[in-house]
């Protein structure tokens, strides 16, 4: 232990008192050679003899000395502080190039660090739930519906039969009004069953959970609320618990308050996604007759057993559904059991853009790096004959070599800084442009992780770029350099082809880039293009929700519903007001199945199915929906009147192929239907697709709203104006107020941002990728502007030469553009080639264009050429100049 | 057998702790001792000698002391340290085995 002591102690004494080192180092040589010298005398010499021979047998003092110092271990750290002084003078003389490579470097190890963060909160960073592996979402599935909410008898056979869950639950959406605390609100609430909770592995911080008694009929007017309703609404009124709250104007007991750090799992019917606020949770009753289990709508989670996979899981579940089937076969028959985890569930599509994106900000490092590279190379190139001079002098290679490295270290660190800055505040902009419901973006921060990342990266790109120029000098060759001058020596040969090396792959990375750039645009523009079916402009939309309580029955709903129209048609400004189920592109997706076509047979387990919706008379002409056939519905299609249908075109061409669908009749509800159970169609419509990128619209049909027979609460208003839409929106507040002042109207948007947020992920996918391939050209665009340019400053005298035995400005151009377009050629050709190999990644974020399009790549390839072109213009121009006598006379 | 350089590779680490286990001595009076010992067949350089000190300073066998010589000048004194000591017993016991092994060839 001391012996460890007196090492540290002897080196942290010669880094900090080296002065004092030194002079004792000398003191000792000096005590050395007096004895030598006394002895020396004493054997009889006369002094001034004495000295001479007592130094002479100190030959190379220097190199004893040196040989003492070196046993101090400290070199490493000394020649590192004079390397990086060097660095900095060397860089300090050409602040140009110095600024170049750093800003370079600082913009790619921004960006990715900045993408790393985004990748690092979404797909790295654990879910808030304990032992979130083991956690997994429960879908059904069948051949018309690949995932599929399950049925609320089905889940409590499931829930009694299984052996692979710890704790099963079930989940769905059902809004609610709070009142009497404040101003009415609406808050987002879920239905649970008694376990959800266990289920994520959380727990109330105050009050109980729900337990499975409560999932009785009966039992259910007790509410959990959330950790910020419980302050913003309730003042944290510690003795909440065991009070009343009104909900759509009922009384619920409140039992219990959920922590701050609670997060919603996700949904996906009437989604919301994982980590938006949920407010206030209700037990979920399950009442009815247990034999009908025709409908689907709660949303499965559970808790895998420890060691459990979910294949295993999902195995047991389908052979219980099977059991299921044959149980009921009606309605369970050619069901299956869909198991998802839960981090894929929320992670989801956003994966694959992610990694896209990491390895688009990857490849501009990498083309960084290059371009880093080859400007020391440059450089290094420009020194050789100083590097020569110092190896004949004596100084080690790989001292040199260290040196080399330091110098490009130093870049990178100062880039690294920079581009560390430069994340800070991109990934504040990246959060702020990222498409609606993104998975996590609550989670994107940059933190010690993030930080470590940028580290790893400035350090590796550092020595990446600095190999190749510390290498080349390490084969200096003494002899050619000293002898020439440093100009036009074989060593230079060799440095150029590494020098075209890196500008090739330069070139073909950012073919790479531009490629899937490209390819993003394309299938960008075809998104708008696409016609969608309505027509956004001029429209504001509004969700607006009737309480339970005070509106029972349909009749009252409607008879709303009627009300507000007639007010919303009369405002002035207003072309055609409209009041529907739900509005385009806002995932709604509620499916009914099971109904009867005249004159139709379903194939076997297969029945017929649509998209449900309700619309008012003028919804359609407010969105500006087409009408392909037959009439919108009218104001005589009335509570009392014939059943009236309107259908889409994706509906007519599934079910009645060929045929004039006006007139043809749908029943419902009754398996023996009497003449007035029958629906007609009235009306065709155009189709609309649940979102734009998808490739086909779902068949759909629109009940009257006076007609409908489920009482929709929650409807959607569209009003078409003749001027700004915006300016309408005072007054439609003020009519709801006028018809029923407890309402709220929620959700004000135009048709129009609604339409933008749909394109938003492919909109920021091509963002990025397309900021990244511009970066990428640039950077490519300095690599072949530096050889190039380089190229020609050593051919001046040759161009001289040449001018002056006559040659012609455009036979020097076409010398210097030869070189050039040969690596551009070369280039395109490999980024071409890799970019048709790297683009089925990029598939299924295309619409509408085949990932080897040929219109894509050959614009690519032209605009990569181009550019290569004009970098080699500038350099090719100066050489035209090449002065005759300016060349002679320096030859 | 005057140059550093054919001593056998750590056998001057070896002549050095040996002399400096009697008593503290200065880098002059060690190669004295090592010379006048060996009856002048061991003659250490100063090229040899002081990267050695400094080396067997650096890896804690033995440190180092300013103070007056003999003749009065302030010298810097080297001394064993206890890990020195130990070292030294250690290299004194691979002498012994591979003299004993060059022995036995060279006796054969």
């Amino acid at each position: 232990m001391s012996r460890l002591l007196d090492i540290l102690r002897l080196r942290i004494r010669s880094l900090t008192r080296r002065d004092r080192v030194e002079q004792e180092l000398d003191r000792e040589m000096r005590f050395h050679l007096e004895q030598q010298i006394e002895e020396n005398i004493a054997r009889g010499m006369n002094p001034g003899e004495a000295r001479r021979a007592a130094v002479r047998g100190l030959d190379g003092i220097t190199r004893i000395e040196e040989e003492c110092r070196d046993m101090r271990r400290t070199n490493l750290i000394d020649d590192l502080l004079y390397d990086l002084r060097h660095a900095f003078r060397a860089l300090g003389n050409n602040p140009g190039f110095a600024l170049v490579m750093i800003l370079t470097l600082a913009l790619s190890i921004g960006a990715n660090t900045a993408i790393f963060s985004v990748v690092n909160g979404v797909l790295l960073r654990r879910l808030p739930y304990p032992e979130q592996d083991r956690l997994v979402r429960i879908f059904t599935t069948n051949a018309n519906y690949p995932k599929f909410p399950i049925n609320a008898w089905d889940f409590l056979d499931f829930r009694a039969r299984n052996r692979s869950f710890e704790n099963m639950a079930v989940m769905t959406r059902s809004d609610v009004q709070l009142s009497g605390a404040g101003e009415p609100v609406r808050l987002t609430a879920f239905a649970v069953s008694g376990a959800y909770f266990r289920v994520l592995g959380l727990s109330p911080e105050r009050g109980r959970d729900f337990d499975f008694r409560d999932e009785l009929p009966g039992n259910g007017h007790i509410a959990i609320i959330s950790d910020r309703i419980w302050h913003d609404r309730f003042h944290a009124d510690p003795n909440i618990i065991g009070k009343a709250v009104w909900l759509d104007q009922q009384s619920y007991t409140v039992v219990g308050v959920m922590p701050s750090e609670t997060k919603h799992p996700g949904n996906e019917y009437r989604a919301i996604p994982y980590g938006d606020s949920v407010d206030v949770w209700r037990p979920f009753t399950f009442q009815g007759n247990p034999n009908r289990r025709g409908s689907h709508f709660l949303e499965g989670i559970a808790r895998l057993k420890k060691g459990v996979s979910p294949e295993s899981a999902q195995g047991e579940m389908n052979s219980i559904m099977g059991q299921l089937g044959v149980e009921h076969p009606d309605n369970d028959a050619g069901w299956k059991v869909l198991i998802v985890p839960l981090y894929r569930e929320i992670v989801g599509s956003s994966e694959r853009m992610l990694l896209v994106l990491l390895g688009a900000v990857a490849l501009v490092l990498l083309i960084a790096c290059a371009n880093a590279a080859n400007l020391l190379l440059a450089r290094a190139t420009g020194r050789q004959r100083e590097i020569a001079m110092r190896l004949a002098l004596g100084a080690g290679r790989w001292r040199l070599i260290r040196q080399m490295l330091t110098e490009s270290l130093f870049l990178s660190v100062a880039g690294g800084l920079a581009g560390s800055l430069l994340a800070l505040a991109g990934v504040k902009v990246l959060v702020a442009l990222l498409p609606g419901g993104f998975p996590r973006a609550q989670d994107i921060h940059i933190n010690l992780g993030v930080f470590a990342f940028a580290l790893a990266v400035t350090i590796g790109s550092g020595v990446l770029f600095g190999l190749a120029p510390a290498l080349q000098s390490y084969r200096v060759d003494l002899q050619n350099n000293l002898r020439e001058g440093g100009r036009g020596s074989s060593g230079s040969a060799r440095h150029l082809r590494l020098r075209n090396a890196l500008v090739v792959s330069e070139l073909s990375l950012a073919c790479v880039l531009l490629a899937g750039a490209g390819l993003l645009l394309r299938s960008f523009v075809n998104l708008l293009l696409t016609d969608p079916g309505f027509h956004s402009d001029h429209v504001v939309t509004a969700i607006v929700s009737l309480p339970n309580d005070t509106y029972k029955n349909d009749v009252s709903v409607s008879r709303f519903y009627d009300q507000l129209v007639g007010r919303l048609s009369t405002l002035p400004g207003v072309r055609a007001a409209g009041i529907g189920s739900d509005l385009p592109w806002t995932g709604y997706d509620d499916n009914l199945g099971g109904f009867e076509i005249e004159g139709k047979v379903h194939p076997p387990n297969e029945e017929f199915h649509a998209r449900y919706h309700a619309a008012t008379p003028d919804y359609f002409r407010a969105l500006g929906i087409p009408l392909i056939r037959g009439r919108f519905f009218t104001a005589a299609d009335a509570a009392k009147t014939p059943s009236v249908l309107i259908i889409n075109q994706a509906m007519a061409d599934k079910y009645w192929p060929g045929e004039d669908v006006i007139g043809h009749r749908i029943n419902f509800f009754s398996d023996h239907p009497k003449e007035s159970d029958w629906t007609r169609i009235v009306g065709l419509v155009g189709d609309v697709k649940d979102t734009p990128e998808k490739g086909a619209a779902q068949p759909a049909f629109w009940w009257p709203v006076a007609q409908v027979p489920f009482p929709a609460q929650e409807a959607a208003i569209a009003i078409r104006s003749d001027s700004a839409p915006l300016l309408l929106v005072n007054s439609i507040r003020n009519s709801v107020r006028e018809l029923d002042p407890a309402l709220a109207l929620a959700n004000v948007r135009l048709m129009d941002q609604i339409a933008n947020a749909s394109v938003s992920a492919p909109r920021f996918t091509l963002f990025l990728v397309g900021l990244f391939a511009v970066l990428a050209i640039t950077l490519a665009a300095i690599g072949t502007y530096g050889v190039i340019s380089y190229s020609v400053n050593q051919r001046t005298q040759e161009f001289g030469v040449r001018v002056a035995l006559g040659a012609r400005p455009w036979d020097v151009l076409r010398l210097v553009f030869a070189q050039g377009l040969k690596l551009a050629l070369i280039g395109v050709a490999i980024g071409i080639g890799g970019a048709l190999a790297l683009a089925r990644l990029l598939r299924s974020m295309l619409y509408q264009v085949s990932a080897a399009d040929p219109l894509t790549f050959s614009a690519i390839a032209l605009f990569a050429f181009a550019i290569a072109t004009l970098a080699c213009y500038i350099p090719a121009r100066r050489a035209t100049h090449a002065d005759a006598m300016v060349a002679l006379r320096s030859e | 057998m005057s140059k550093p350089s054919d001593l056998i590779q750590g056998t001057l680490d070896l002549l050095i702790l040996k002399t400096l286990s009697l008593e503290p001595k200065h880098g002059w009076a060690i190669a004295k001792r090592i010379q006048q010992v060996s009856e002048d067949v061991l003659q250490v350089t100063q090229g040899a000698l002081y990267p050695a000190l400094h080396r067997l300073e650096q890896q804690g066998w033995i440190r180092s002391q300013w103070r007056a010589s003999e003749t009065g000048r302030e010298a810097k004194f080297y001394f064993l340290t206890k890990a020195g000591r130990i070292q030294l017993q250690k290299e004194l016991a691979q002498w012994e085995r591979l003299s004993h092994a060059v022995g036995l060839i060279t006796m054969a």
